[in-house]
């Protein structure tokens, strides 16, 4: 039956086969591509993650040997263990990390470690999608990555679906007569499934290797455009994994099978009677009111809706294109200016004035770095300041808190990283920030502290941790002072605690102490391009000069790896300005030490064009998704002539006039492209409510950046295209002589 | 009362070399509430002759006066228009809209002119059509008999001045075939209205009270029965 039925079929049609082929090579090519990209953009996000992170999964700080490694190691879904660098712990890499959160407390129990111990690689655990209940970033961007990919993908799917219910659809009459001369059900099924192969094989193959080079070459792209621009920014290497060809290529070849399969189940059980009568035309199998569209647009609005919903399955791409297009594009657009808002205002409006150069000096200790005066002597500099950070550990004792503290539950409300309950309080962590002798004295006298260099400031500030809301928090005294309200207060009493004094513990061993003394308690913190309590909300900040630190570390410890240098330029300083002094550092420093340096204002740029380019390439799939879906309209519109004729002929026999035809056809083209508005408008709503209420963004806040001027542009790009194909169809099947259309017995 | 009248209709299809005549110099006039059967061998010229009375096709020369309007001059709207509210057309291959229920299919006419049914007027009608049944079925859900009985329902809802029939039994059986021309005498009889059965079944033709013969585009013949 092949040899005789389908190669003659597909030798002779040529044309009317081109759109199932078409659709197979665009759709195993948007398909390949689309998973190669997303595959690329995931593994440089983990790569950079490992980079500047590390690649352990889970750490457990404190001192341990070479015993503690092996005893780890021995576990069972332990691939590696290491002790870091600094030696502050122990860097633990996984075999299957979906065990991680379960598997790190009993390893920290063998080894006689506390739960206050553990930390988690969070971002590399999301890219895993693995979160911990304790990890309260949003790390929303991953997750909608795969959202989008998934809807693109279910789009790409529906093509090939429909170009196959399509193209057999029209051949039932076809198979009717075969089938009424002796071919079996299953001959018809067999033919029609090696008819789809023979169609397709050779075009899905082809779309995904290009599909999977074009990804490749656009992260090699990526390199070339963006290679210089970015501090810090490691050059990615394209790759493909061999899951995802076939990955890429198992999708496309079940789709075309399912597709192929369903409609030649429907063809073969049809009778042959059945088959040979049908007429393609318009059906509905049970009555359905459009109340809504009545009353709009009168008998028209019916006629209209009806006409689409007879014509579901040929318009199901389209639909579906476009809806998936406008969605995404509206969401898309909302994600990115909340994004964006959000970034504005807790980065760059928050840190306008505290720097205009940063520069990170790789494996340098603040004691052993001699540059900074010679970085302040820079012409342009108007402050300069050489900071290291470590980490220690600190007890709260209950006479310690402040009274707004503990009105709002004290520690209760801290996890185990953040305080734990001890006998005389709560360990807490204690970042230390090192600031350089001259900067820390400055700093001092800005607080209106005693300037000197034995002692440090601590930052007396808690937030309401019962108030979820990040974007507007409410701030108070972590420890009491004396007096209460005044921002710096070293006037402290045996009445009043805290002491005079900070005993810092190491991080890994809390036995181990420094006693500091306190020179003020503050709310007011040195001007640095710093977070401090953004994820651990109980961590009590010391600021301490170099010159202490010199004499505790050999106690403390937990110095991280990189020197910070922040400088601020003149006010008003322009992008030229910085990107000198920037040059100047890089060559001051650059010679002796390892440096990644970043201007403000190009920072800046450098983010809107990110962000830019990230829309752009966004964008440009929701057109492609959008231009698949027009041209399916195009292809329905202006290859149902003939059929839509035959209905038109139907209307005008019963006294439909041809401006009422004309208006029922344009009713159609406004629901075809309205619907995906419509749809978009209250799921838009709702995820940009989520957004806001994940980002804590007011409505008002959001509505002043609104995207609406891009989304009406995109809007009106589909609601454009849909009339033209509708204006164009129009043209050919308005004229329609109608005694000739009913002439035709076959026709009706 | 005369209803219908032709004046020297001709139609020509075609132009050149080959001109086809299908219609020749016809007249002949209809009085309302007149049961006429236009009878002839295929290509004789019976259905461009309906399709001229039922605004569907146009004349090349000679005058078409339904209910005192001259179809032949109405442009597509106003043929529409007359098509909706003057005569009812019923084909052989019914014609319904499939994707509307037998109930809209029936008030179709009269939503295309925003009117409300007359629902007396409306369940005498498909009582007598045996369609009370079938009123939120779809088309494809009826039989052709049922079919052609909402096809006749639909051209009488709104009480046209003339009802044409073209073949309306040629897809049916003989069972089928006799109820469909009951039901055309039946509203012929009660509802007084005038009918225009285009027919090559001489059975049927029979039915009529006046037999109209075309052969080669003329009228051959023109018999009244009663």
């Amino acid at each position: 039956m092949w040899k005789d039925f389908s190669s003659d079929y597909i030798k002779n049609n040529r044309l009317s086969s081109l759109s199932v082929r078409l659709s197979a090579f665009i759709s195993a090519l948007l398909l390949s591509l689309l998973c190669g990209l997303f595959y690329n953009a995931w593994k440089y996000e983990v790569e950079r993650i490992e980079l500047e992170e590390g690649a352990w999964h889970s750490r457990i700080t404190g001192r341990f040997d070479q015993k503690d490694v092996e005893a780890v190691q021995h576990f069972a879904n332990v691939n590696k263990v290491t002790i870091s660098n600094d030696a502050s712990g122990l860097l633990i890499i996984f075999d299957d990390m979906k065990d991680i959160l379960t598997d790190t407390p009993h390893i920290a129990r063998s080894i006689g470690a506390g739960p206050e111990q553990i930390s988690y690689n969070h971002a590399l655990m999301a890219m895993y999608l693995i979160r911990d209940p304790n990890d309260k970033a949003p790390r929303l961007l991953f997750p909608m990555f795969v959202v989008i990919l998934l809807m693109a993908s279910f789009s790409l799917i529906a093509i090939i679906h429909n170009a196959f219910a399509v193209s057999m659809n029209a051949r039932i009459h076809q198979f009717g007569i075969l089938s009424s001369i002796g071919a079996a059900p299953r001959q018809i099924r067999i033919c029609l499934m090696q008819e789809a192969f023979a169609l397709c094989t050779v075009w899905i193959l082809a779309g995904n290797l290009l599909g999977i080079a074009a990804s490749m070459g656009l992260s090699q792209l990526s390199n070339i455009l963006l290679g210089n621009d970015i501090p810090g920014r490691h050059k990615a290497v394209p790759g493909c994994h061999p899951l995802v060809l076939i990955l890429t290529l198992g999708i496309t070849a079940i789709t075309i099978a399912v597709s192929a399969w369903l409609p030649a189940r429907k063809l073969s059980r049809l009778s042959p009677l059945e088959a040979i009568r049908n007429t393609g035309g318009l059906q509905l199998k049970r009555p359905r009111k459009v109340p809504v569209l009545t009353f709009l647009f009168g008998a028209e609005g019916e006629l209209a809706q009806n006409a689409l919903t007879a014509q579901k399955k040929a318009l199901r791409t389209a639909s579906l294109s476009l809806i998936s297009a406008f969605l995404a594009f509206t969401i898309m657009q909302c994600f990115f200016t909340t994004s964006v808002i959000s970034t504005k205002e807790t980065y760059f409006e928050r840190y306008q004035d505290t720097w205009d150069i940063m520069a990170v000096v790789k494996n340098t200790s603040a004691d052993e770095f001699s540059e900074t005066e010679a970085i302040r002597k820079l012409g342009g500099v108007e402050s300069a300041v050489v900071y290291q950070k470590a980490s220690a550990k600190r007890i709260v004792t209950e006479a310690e808190m402040s009274e707004e503290m503990k009105s709002f539950g004290g520690f209760s409300h801290a996890p185990d990283g953040a305080a734990l309950r001890m006998d005389d309080g709560w360990l807490v962590n204690a970042p230390l920030l090192i600031l350089d002798d001259d900067s820390f004295l400055e700093y001092c006298r800005q607080i209106g502290a005693e300037p000197r260099l034995d002692g440090a400031v601590v930052r007396n500030l808690i937030r309401d941790v019962t108030n979820p809301d990040f974007r507007h928090p409410v701030y108070m005294s972590y420890l009491k002072t004396q007096p209460a309200d005044t921002a710096v207060s070293n006037d402290v009493t045996p009445d009043n605690p805290p002491g005079a004094v900070s005993i810092l513990r190491q991080q890994g061993n809390s036995e181990i102490t420094a006693e500091l003394p306190i020179l003020a308690y503050t709310q007011e913190v040195p001007v640095l391009r710093e977070e401090y309590a953004s994820t651990d909300y109980y961590e009590l900040v010391h600021f301490i000069p170099i010159s202490l630190w010199k004499e505790i570390k050999g106690l403390i410890g937990g110095a991280g790896e990189d020197l910070y240098i922040r400088v601020i330029g003149r006010k008003n300083v322009s992008l030229e300005e910085l990107d000198t002094l920037q040059s100047q550092i890089d060559q001051l420093i650059g010679q002796s030490y390892t440096l990644e340096s970043e201007n403000r204002i190009r920072e800046y740029e450098l983010n809107n064009r990110q962000i830019q380019g990230i829309r752009t390439a966004f964008g440009s799939f929701c057109v492609l998704l959008a231009i698949i879906g027009i041209g399916d309209v195009f292809s329905n519109t202006l290859g149902f002539v003939h059929q839509r004729k035959r209905e038109f002929a139907r209307y005008m026999s019963i006294g439909m006039t041809p401006e009422e035809i004309r208006k029922m056809f344009c009713v159609e083209a406004l629901i075809l492209a309205g619907r995906p508005v419509l749809i978009t408008i209250p799921l838009a709503v709702i995820a940009v409510g989520y957004m806001l209420k994940m980002s804590y963004l007011g409505v008002d806040e959001f509505m002043a950046e609104a995207p609406f001027v891009p989304i009406v542009i995109f809007m009106v790009f589909v609601l454009a295209s849909v009339a033209s194909a509708y204006a164009l169809a129009w043209r050919n099947v308005r004229k329609i002589c109608l005694a000739e259309v009913l002439k035709n017995d076959t026709m009706i | 009362m005369e209803i219908l009248r032709c004046e020297g209709v001709r139609k020509v299809y075609g132009s050149g070399d080959n001109p086809v005549c299908a219609l020749n110099g016809i007249d002949f006039s209809v009085d309302k509430g007149e049961f006429v059967a236009v009878t002839g061998a295929s290509g004789s010229g019976k259905s461009t002759l309906l399709h001229i009375l039922g605004g569907v096709d146009k004349p090349t020369s000679g005058k078409v006066i339904i209910d005192g309007i001259d179809i032949s001059s109405l442009d597509p709207t106003q043929a529409a228009i007359f098509r909706r509210r003057k005569a009812g057309l019923v084909y052989q291959f019914y014609n319904l809209i499939p994707t509307l229920s037998v109930q809209k299919n029936i008030l179709m006419p009269l939503t295309l002119d925003k009117k409300k049914p007359n629902s007396e007027y409306f369940e005498k009608i498909v009582n007598t059509l045996g369609l009370s049944e079938k009123l939120d079925a779809m088309p494809n859900q009826l039989s052709g008999g049922q079919q052609q009985r909402v096809a006749i329902a639909r051209s009488l809802i709104y009480r046209p001045a003339l009802l044409l029939a073209d073949e309306p039994t040629g897809n049916l059986d003989q069972k089928n075939s006799g109820e469909i021309l009951d039901m055309l005498k039946l509203s012929n009889r009660t509802l007084k209205q005038t009918i225009l059965l285009i027919t090559h079944d001489e059975k049927a033709a029979l039915e009529a009270g006046r037999i109209i013969t075309i052969e080669d585009g003329q009228i051959i013949s023109d018999e009244q029965r009663r």
